[in-house]
């Protein structure tokens, strides 16, 4: 599992995840996140396009996220792409329907910047 | 959970070992994690002082084919097959992480069965697909 950032500007952090996030893998990047998510001064985005497993356990770790950028005022959005396995996790959870998720890269960062 | 990590390995390599499609694996793959999440977290004393038991087989009819995942664990009495999963959640400030593990279960399972025996839970979760001739 790894986990990336780039903020492009004040208004935009991008968070990469990728490998798998199953029960372990999201255990081990669950207080990076945190405190990425945290710390962002605008909207962030999450490119899970090369996760290759999302578990209950990501998703937590992800609705954490959101919940903080939320708490601040900001938008948390996710990048998908055509990442079958994890719009499937997603839209079972009923999650896709709380945190904006696009296929587009482009309409993921629009979403959240003010 | 490093467990889990080797027994998702042991199960895909049993599984590609008798072709079964990836599409399958994957799905078993997240069942099989969710599960043992399941059992550390909510399994008490005997379940994280006892090994899981894990079988895996396939069947092959015509056309229609089937794999089997088996989890045997000792810790307290539940049946995921029946207990309530509640509606997904409005907003996100309604959001809580419970249940979601046994909702993913569910969702990428074809069918589960349970008992519970000799102080064991007994879970098997099948998965499905077509073959062509």
């Amino acid at each position: 599992m790894a986990i990336r950032f780039e903020d492009v500007n004040e208004n935009l952090r991008c968070i990469f995840l990728s490998g798998r996030l199953d029960t372990a893998g999201s255990e081990e990047i669950a207080s990076e996140f945190a405190q990425l998510a945290e710390s962002a001064k605008g909207g962030v985005v999450v490119y899970l396009s090369a996760v290759k497993f999302l578990s209950s356990m990501g998703i937590r770790v992800l609705v954490t996220g959101a919940k903080a950028v939320q708490a601040r005022g900001g938008r948390m959005a996710l990048h998908v792409a055509e990442n079958e396995v994890v719009i499937r996790t997603l839209e079972a959870t009923g999650i896709n329907e709380l945190i904006p998720t696009f296929q587009d890269a482009n309409d993921a960062e629009k979403a959240v910047v003010k | 959970m490093w467990d889990a990590r080797r027994a998702a390995g042991w199960l895909e390599s049993e599984a590609l070992a008798q072709n079964v499609p990836l599409e399958q694996i994957v799905r078993l793959d997240h069942c099989l994690d969710e599960a043992l999440a399941n059992v550390i977290r909510h399994g008490g004393p005997t379940a994280l002082s006892s090994p899981v038991h894990l079988q895996f087989g396939v069947r092959r009819g015509v056309g229609a084919c089937t794999a089997e995942l088996s989890i045997s664990d000792a810790g307290v009495a539940f049946d995921p097959s029946t207990f309530a999963i509640a509606p997904h959640p409005a907003s996100l400030v309604d959001a809580s992480p419970g249940g979601l593990g046994l909702l993913l279960i569910r969702n990428f399972s074809d069918e589960l069965s349970y008992c519970h025996s000799q102080d064991r839970n007994h879970l098997t979760i099948t998965v499905s697909w077509v073959e062509e001739a």
